[in-house]
């Protein structure tokens, strides 16, 4: 079997892991719903991966995105370690070159990618409000008692528009509400909702930026057809779902992770499939070594301190930096 | 007289214009999360973020015994040129009884400054006070002259050499009392830097970032979550749009300062002056694009009005000049996690767009 390379996305709803081969084809499609642990969760993916291939894998590269991307990267001894963003440009400028816009939304957080020439030139990602993102969609759904995996089909089935406020969840929501007493169905509304969060995404993030096709839209919600008819409304073009529309940061880190292999010529710093036997905690201080008191972070595995981050000055992390070095140098 | 002001930037030039007159000092607290805490707490919640931080700070140096604060007026749209009269209102209510003395540029009222300049001035005879002005403009620019190189060659020194060398230089620089001492220390501080062993790469390797915005927050690090420091971890160098030097400059010699110039060259975007430093904000990115570099990152913020002006220009001058910007804005709210994210994908795209471009003129 040729090289493996890793990419785990840690994002604040769903942890996404997926493994490539040397020309970028998916071995094993890992999408979890987030419960808050994301330790466990990743180990029991790496648990998963290794029953998958029968156990008979060496991994090459490792790389990890998302919001949750140091901790994990510490826990799985991470080749590249980067922000979701390139990671995203990545995967989809490698399956669509011509890429013109990227739609990205996930749980809980929104971003634009602009491509030109198959390089990312400019980007934007929600800043102050979360409207629009998956976890609203996921509270409605739950509010209206439809599944989520059904909501946006819902959307297609609308007769009638109607206007629902999109520029906050609380008022969407106290709008919604209101709707539905006037007597409009839940289709209508769904459709509503789901064209107030394409205007608000355009109003913040898109705003008066020229898009140009193709356009790709992925992401967890890239799921929700309602949300797609209304991205095709707004820029008048055909929106592409990738087929791994939910994994695509893992697929881009995993890309990045045989980038950076490649690049540097190293060997691996995975930590091996042992980890899913081992036990993480984290703690944090503050150091009172100076006027800065920064919030040190210190990770440990099974007891031992494997890394420590957050100091400005390197007075912790530097010593375990320096015990790497160590050990890297008489080979242990 | 217990004197304090604002935090921003190197405070020991403000320290050690206040120790050449034999005051006493009340150093502000370099600001932190209970700074702005404080700061939020007893602001209006509509006032711009720096307002909010420097509220914070005198109440901490208040506390501390402080009973004099001295701080810069201003004049025009900005309402910055209302934070010392608005500051004082609140402290008042507050039942802080507190001495403001509030320095406005010279030509808008000769007789208030000069009776600012003799508090200031205190007992010391006029042929010191002069040279007293002397030593800290000169100190002023020593120690930005110094910060200019640091920003440099802080890019290529991952270990922290050039930091130690930049926290030992602020060290000297503070014991200082005359021109030739500072020359000495700045002479030193520069052989220093360049004892180290730090390869500049090749010009067309290197990664040059300017940094643009409102005065505050460019220069105050603990407030724009150290930009610079991150931006050198990762490799590239950095300017920033403000330096009290140069603010000196602009401020009392506004004719010779570099200011008309850079303003000059944003005149294309923005005619008429809106107040802070948005002409100069914009002429700088023109400017940045001129000498060469890279990107932009302007910091607004959050409740900036000349600032959200500029900002709403920045997506035309980008595309004008072909140089990627990234903005950022910044209050209370702000998370490290966020910045990071933003700043690391920004310098992704910008290495990308770097060999983009070197790609073309290779091929023709």
């Amino acid at each position: 079997m040729g090289n493996i390379y890793l990419g785990v996305d840690i994002g604040s709803v769903s942890i996404n892991i997926v493994a490539i081969d040397e020309e970028n084809r998916i071995l094993f499609k890992l999408y979890t719903r987030n419960s808050g642990q994301p330790v466990e969760l990743v180990k029991d993916g790496i648990q998963q991966l290794r029953i998958k291939l029968n156990n008979k894998i060496k991994i090459d590269g490792v790389g990890v995105t998302g919001s949750g991307r140091q901790l994990v990267g510490y826990i799985l001894g991470a080749d590249i370690v980067k922000n979701e963003i390139t990671a995203h440009a990545m995967a989809t400028t490698y399956f669509y070159p011509e890429t013109g816009t990227i739609f990205e939304i996930g749980g809980q957080d929104s971003k634009l990618i602009i491509v030109k020439d198959g390089i990312a030139t400019d980007f934007a990602m929600n800043t102050v409000c979360a409207a629009g993102t998956g976890s609203f969609l996921d509270h409605q759904a739950e509010r209206l008692g439809i599944p989520i995996e059904e909501f946006g089909d819902l959307a297609l089935q609308a007769k009638r528009d109607v206007r629902i406020a999109g520029r906050c969840t609380v008022f969407a929501e106290s709008d919604m509400i209101s709707k539905q007493q006037y007597g409009f169905t839940k289709s209508e509304i769904i459709k509503g909702l789901c064209r107030a969060l394409v205007r608000n995404y355009m109003n913040n993030l898109v705003r008066n930026r020229n898009l140009q096709g193709k356009y790709i839209f992925q992401g967890g919600v890239a799921a929700n057809l309602g949300i797609k008819a209304a991205f095709a409304e707004e820029v008048g073009e055909k929106i592409i779902i990738p087929e791994h529309y939910n994994v695509m940061g893992a697929i881009g880190i995993a890309q990045l992770a045989k980038a950076e292999i490649k690049k540097t010529g190293k060997n691996t710093s995975f930590k091996g499939f042992n980890i899913t036997k081992d036990s993480f905690e984290t703690t944090s201080f503050n150091c009172e070594g100076c006027a800065n008191s920064c919030e040190v972070i210190k990770v440990q595995a099974n007891g031992q301190t494997i890394a420590m981050t957050g100091d400005r000055c390197g007075k912790w992390s530097d010593q375990i930096n320096h015990k790497k070095r160590e050990q890297q140098e008489t080979g242990s | 007289m217990k004197i304090t002001f604002p935090h921003m930037g190197t405070t020991l030039i403000f320290a050690k214009l206040f120790e050449l007159f034999d005051h006493e000092i009340i150093m502000p607290p370099r600001p932190s999360k209970k700074t702005i805490d404080l700061g939020v707490k007893h602001s209006p919640e509509f006032a711009c973020f720096p307002f909010k931080v420097i509220m914070g700070s005198y109440l901490e140096a208040i506390e501390a015994g402080a009973d004099t604060i001295v701080t810069s007026g201003g004049h025009g749209p900005c309402r910055a040129g209302y934070y010392g009269e608005l500051h004082k209102k609140i402290l008042d209510d507050f039942g802080h009884q507190v001495n403001f003395i509030i320095f406005n540029a010279p030509q808008d009222n000769w007789s208030k400054f000069m009776e600012n300049l003799k508090k200031i001035k205190a007992k010391k005879s006029w042929f010191n006070f002069w040279r007293n002005l002397k030593i800290i403009y000169k100190l002023a620019k020593a120690i930005d002259n110094v910060e200019k190189i640091v920003e440099q060659k802080r890019a290529y020194s991952p270990n922290g050499e050039v930091d130690l060398i930049w926290k030992k230089a602020k060290e000297e620089f503070n014991k200082i009392n005359t021109i030739d001492e500072i020359e000495f220390v700045e002479t030193k501080v520069k052989a220093d830097l360049d004892s180290l062993s730090i390869h500049l790469p090749a010009d067309k390797d290197r990664i040059k970032i300017g940094i643009i915005g409102e005065i505050y927050v460019v220069m105050e690090e603990s407030i724009n979550n150290y930009i610079e420091e991150k931006l050198n971890s990762f490799g590239v160098e950095v300017e920033r749009s403000h330096y009290l030097s140069d603010w000196i400059d602009d401020t009392f010699l506004p004719f010779f300062g570099e200011s008309t110039k850079i303003k000059a060259k944003g005149q294309q975007y923005i005619k008429i002056g809106i107040g802070g430093h948005a002409q100069e904000s914009v002429g700088r990115i023109v400017d940045y694009k001129d000498r060469g570099f890279h990107g932009v990152i302007h910091l607004k913020p959050f409740g900036c009005l000349p600032e959200l002006v500029s900002q709403s220009m920045l997506d035309k001058i980008a595309k004008d000049l072909n140089i990627p910007i990234l903005s950022i804005s910044i209050d209370e709210q702000i998370a490290e996690a966020n910045i990071l994210t933003r700043v690391e994908a920004f310098l992704d795209m910008v290495r990308q767009q770097k060999s983009l471009e070197e790609r073309k003129i290779k091929h023709g």
